[in-house]
């Protein structure tokens, strides 16, 4: 800031000096673009590829990108600023994961900069595109995508007498089969969960193109069969005996880095923790997802997490933002490829996956074509809307999972849910 | 009785000496609360609220979440004070004893925990209670126990986990006091009371725990005022999981207000609940503070 | 293995019915062994971290309890990704200005309190204890909104006033006076000081070891401080050591040898703070207590 007004005064006296009138413009133009992000190696890292792709053509145009906050960090300053109505120290743009998107956009009417005034929303991730529209407009640049994929040992699996083709087309209940002989064999449990999350039970609602609300967003629950599949689908994996209980990320992505689980079933971003193990190169492959069973619409394809970019309409950079945004974030194919290679930042921009680094073959995964195979699936993920109420209805659901393992009754469970959830959102 | 002794200057003094702190506590105490009592009153999300009434007071008896909430608040402050205020006097008094070898080094042992940073214990709470982690080990090692214990993921463990936590870091704290309360006691008390026979036990219960009672009064009051708002903790060890069962009324306030749709009247009720609390906690503990003592 | 310490404790009760008297080396073989276990206990942790510390994130992950060589690595990273002096500074700045703020402020009014009793004053006092109770969560909007009409927003002001007047230290000084002694002060008048000269001269000399610990534990309190300063800051350069630290846990793949290398840096500041001045601690909390 005050370097910036020392170069703005210094500019000045140089223009009054020489009575040049386009410098003044020039130093006047200047503008600060702040951005807010919270994973220095991942989100933020990409912001700073694409700030510095977009510098050289834009040298009036200073990108700050803060990525020393914690994603519940910005959430929190987000929603006090916008609540107390002072948006001084808010950014120009802010990094938000799609399922609470809703909440601001709804909560803080005209707080944010509908995008899809000016970027093509067409050539985006339909499902990303969705989350982020509200009253016909899209409010997002869609960044990383969260599809989902079946990470798994194949020399476990191997061990345990499945091949790659045995896991093409997987059911759950061939799933949890193959977590029994995977424990046999080899003594590995197959997947570490946490039940303080309700990461995968909606990972499988949403394979089957469910979700927790109605197209009016009264609550769906009672009768979801998305959802109670996904509950009873959640309770035998528990009770098969193949699950290593996990609490917090480092415990949970600690299963699976240090070799003790078979299996990993996450969004794409974890591609980046599985490979950070490189004695265990050529040993993981990647599937689908299984699919439930008996419901209408599943798919063996799904989103788990994933965010998106927003702009405030109260910051000053607004402007040079979008423009920002636009030519880099929905222009840039070879920055795309950069920040897949470099970062693990999976896209949902459609024409990325036309790059070079989309159609390579990862040794990694025992030579698969990895990232043309999760393109394929994120292009099969059904859209759903994440509604204003998620993080409501998913602490209502983590309420009952310690019962649902246990073998409580899954309608007892759905109903015990739908009664706190529509308590909540009173 | 007060006023007559202080004259006219002194009492214009006592005003200036205390002045500073009105003010500030004015401004940033006096009108947040007043704003928050306003707000109890109101219903509705985010920027649109209404007057409601006692609609939010209503809406606490029906809300399950609310109930564990509290019930779990409850449960940390019945077992989690008592124990923590025992084991801290239990080390005061051993560690009073002059004849007490390595005495600085027990007491700086037992102190240190509090002074830790924040994240540090956090982090290492977690770490070193996860199931694999190294306190499961070292139980395991000793054949305490055959399974590992679930301490973050079985709702009875975790509820023992953060009243670990907590012991561990706040029982030096509190020792501290004890242990200088402790040296106003006159020794020779102690001494009448040796050779009257009275066993360690008995000198503890009938001459320790008297003598100190008016520490042992302020230091119950500040544990269960910190007990009724215990956040910290729960939001970086367990975020309130697993299944809720380590959700307090202050990490409830804060999902209520960031985490959800805001919806600041109910949370402002609900944080009304804890001062509620304190008053008659803190008159009860005056109260039977005062019966013992006739 | 703290809830274990309890039961042993209390067999200490044992004595009180038994019909023998157990013998006092016995006694005292078992304070030794509960003390010991009581250090233990507490200072494992410490252990813990700086083991950590040497490690890579995915020893520590399975609870590795033995000393790695990674140490240099996990410290490079940190000093990478963070700029520590920076974030150091920050803390360290804030937490003096606002341990300084507040030993003045809060112990004037503890003194007020005590010295000049009155009836409505005593009224005040009890009001304060009561509004101590309200949990900050709850407060935490109004007071942004506040400051933010103060146009404080992301100054260290903003930061370190709301807390400046501290019921807590209020109520510690206030305490601690009651062991100040009149006679003093009625000397002090009898030369003909003041109330604030018998203040500056008299009693802050008197009372150095309540400061001291008064010091600590505001020190600590604001060093810690976490919720407040997140939302009240908002430009990398002024982002104190806890809250950048605690970011780095939030990460997908988040290096915990770096991490704990990092927590041991942030506890540092107060453990030396506590190993300054406590000579003078215990002194100042037996002030408090009288």
């Amino acid at each position: 800031m005050s370097s910036n007004t020392s170069g703005w005064r210094h500019a000045l006296a140089i223009a009054a000096a020489a009575g040049v009138s386009m410098l003044t413009m020039t130093a006047a133009m200047a503008v600060d673009v702040t951005v807010w992000a919270w994973d220095t190696n991942f989100n933020g890292a990409a912001m700073k590829e694409a700030a510095s792709r977009y510098a050289p053509s834009h040298p009036d145009v200073n990108i700050k990108i803060d990525d020393s906050m914690q994603q519940e960090d910005i959430r929190q300053k987000l929603q006090t600023q916008l609540l107390a109505g002072d948006t001084t120290g808010l950014p120009d743009i802010v990094l938000i994961q799609d399922d609470v998107a809703q909440k601001y956009l709804q909560s803080f009417p005209g707080a944010f900069v509908p995008l899809s005034d000016s970027i093509d929303m067409t050539q985006f991730a339909p499902y990303k595109v969705a989350a982020a529209t509200h009253d016909g407009k899209s409010y997002s640049l869609p960044f990383d995508s969260g599809v989902t994929g079946l990470f798994y040992r194949a020399d476990y699996l191997k061990e345990a007498g499945y091949e790659a083709d045995a896991l093409q087309d997987l059911t759950w209940d061939k799933f949890i089969q193959i977590g029994k002989d995977v424990k046999a064999k080899t003594g590995h449990n197959l997947i570490a969960l946490d039940l303080n999350g309700s990461g995968l039970i909606r990972v499988m609602m949403q394979s089957a193109g469910a979700w927790y609300f109605n197209a009016d967003g009264t609550l769906n629950i009672v009768d979801n069969k998305p959802l109670k599949a996904a509950l009873e689908t959640y309770a035998k994996i528990w009770q098969a005996d193949i699950v290593k209980p996990a609490s917090g990320w480092t415990e949970f992505t600690g299963a699976f880095t240090s070799g003790e689980t078979a299996v990993a079933l996450n969004g794409v971003w974890m591609t980046g923790t599985i490979k950070s193990q490189p004695d265990q190169a050529g040993k993981w492959g990647v599937a689908p997802i299984p699919k439930l069973e008996g419901v209408e619409g599943a798919t063996g394809y799904s989103n788990e997490g994933g965010s998106s970019w927003y702009v405030l309409s109260s910051g000053a950079g607004k402007d040079a933002a979008v423009d920002f945004l636009k030519s880099v974030w929905a222009t840039d194919v070879d920055f795309y490829q950069k920040i897949l290679v470099g970062q693990g930042a999976f896209s949902t921009w459609l024409p990325a996956s036309a790059g070079e680094a989309y159609k390579a073959s990862d040794d990694f995964f025992g030579g698969q074509p990895v990232w043309a195979n999760f393109s394929e699936w994120q292009a099969k993920i059904p859209a759903i809307d994440y509604g204003i109420y998620t993080a409501e209805v998913d602490s209502a659901v983590v309420a009952q999972l310690p019962t649902v393992v246990k073998g409580g009754s899954v309608d007892e469970a759905l109903k015990a849910i739908n009664d706190q959830a529509s308590q909540q959102m009173q | 009785m007060a006023n007559a002794r202080l004259g006219r200057t002194e009492h214009i003094a006592g005003w200036t000496f205390i002045a500073p702190a009105l003010v500030l506590l004015g401004i940033f105490m006096l009108y947040p609360i007043l704003w928050s009592l306003w707000m109890s009153f109101q219903v509705g999300k985010g920027m649109n609220f209404s007057f409601g009434g006692f609609a939010n007071i209503i809406r606490l008896t029906k809300d399950p979440v609310f109930i564990r909430a509290l019930v779990n608040t409850l449960t940390f402050l019945v077992v989690q004070v008592p124990i923590m205020i025992g084991l801290a006097l239990l080390a005061a008094v051993a560690l009073n004893d002059p004849k007490l070898r390595f005495r600085g080094f027990f007491r700086t042992a037992i102190f240190l925990p509090c002074v830790t940073s924040l994240i540090a214990y956090s982090t290492l709470f977690k770490s070193m209670f996860a199931t694999d982690g190294i306190v499961n080990k070292m139980l395991m090692g000793l054949w305490i126990i055959q399974e590992p214990i679930h301490w973050l993921q079985d709702p009875f463990w975790a509820k023992i986990l953060i009243i670990i936590a907590i012991t561990w870091r706040w029982t030096g704290y509190n020792m501290v006091f004890y242990l200088a309360a402790l040296q106003n006691v006159d020794r020779s008390i102690y001494e009448a009371a040796r050779i009257d026979g009275a066993s360690g036990w008995h000198r503890f219960w009938y001459i320790t725990v008297p003598m100190l009672k008016p520490v042992i009064l302020f230091t119950t009051i500040i544990s269960t005022i910190g007990t009724l708002q215990l956040f910290d903790e729960v939001n970086n060890i367990t975020q309130g999981g697993p299944s809720d069962s380590t959700l307090t009324l202050s990490l409830y306030i804060y999902n209520l207000t960031f985490k959800f749709m805001p919806s600041f009247g109910y949370s402002a009720t609900v944080s009304w609940v804890i001062v509620l609390l304190v008053a008659v906690l803190s008159f009860a503990q005056f109260v039977i503070a005062r019966d013992r003592s006739k | 293995m703290t809830d274990q310490a309890l039961p042993l404790a209390t067999s200490r009760a044992e004595p009180r019915t038994g019909s023998f008297k157990v013998p006092h080396y016995v006694g005292r073989a078992i304070t030794y062994l509960l003390l010991s276990l009581a250090a233990f206990v507490s200072i494992f942790p410490f252990f813990w971290m700086v083991v950590g510390a040497t490690n890579r994130s995915v020893d520590i992950g399975i609870g590795k309890a033995t000393f790695g060589d990674q140490l240099l690595v996990n410290a490079t990273n940190f000093f990478t990704t963070v700029d520590a002096p920076r974030i150091f500074w920050n803390s360290a700045f804030i937490a003096l200005v606002g341990t300084v703020l507040t030993l003045a402020i809060s112990s004037l009014a503890g003194y007020g309190f005590e010295m000049f009793r009155s009836r409505f004053r005593e009224r005040i006092f009890g009001l304060m204890l009561l509004l101590l109770s309200i949990p900050f969560a709850a407060l935490m909007v109004p007071l942004f909104v506040m400051i933010s009409q103060f146009k404080l927003v992301g100054t260290v002001a903003a930061v370190v006033l709301p807390g400046i007047a501290s019921i807590f230290i209020i109520f510690y000084f206030r305490q601690a006076t009651k062991a100040f002694p009149g006679e003093l002060r009625d000397a002090a008048r009898v030369d003909g000081l003041n109330e604030w000269q018998i203040f500056f001269y008299i009693y802050l000399p008197t009372m150095r070891s309540t400061y001291a610990a008064a010091i600590i534990i505001v020190f600590m309190a604001n060093w810690n401080n976490y919720l407040w300063p997140l939302i009240v800051l908002n430009k990398p350069e002024q982002k104190t050591a806890t809250l950048v630290i605690s970011s780095l846990t939030s990460s997908y793949t988040p290096d915990f040898g770096m991490i704990l290398f990092g927590t041991i840096l942030a506890t540092l500041p107060t453990l030396i703070i506590f190993f300054l001045l406590q000579r003078r601690f215990v002194e100042g909390m037996l002030g408090a207590v009288k």
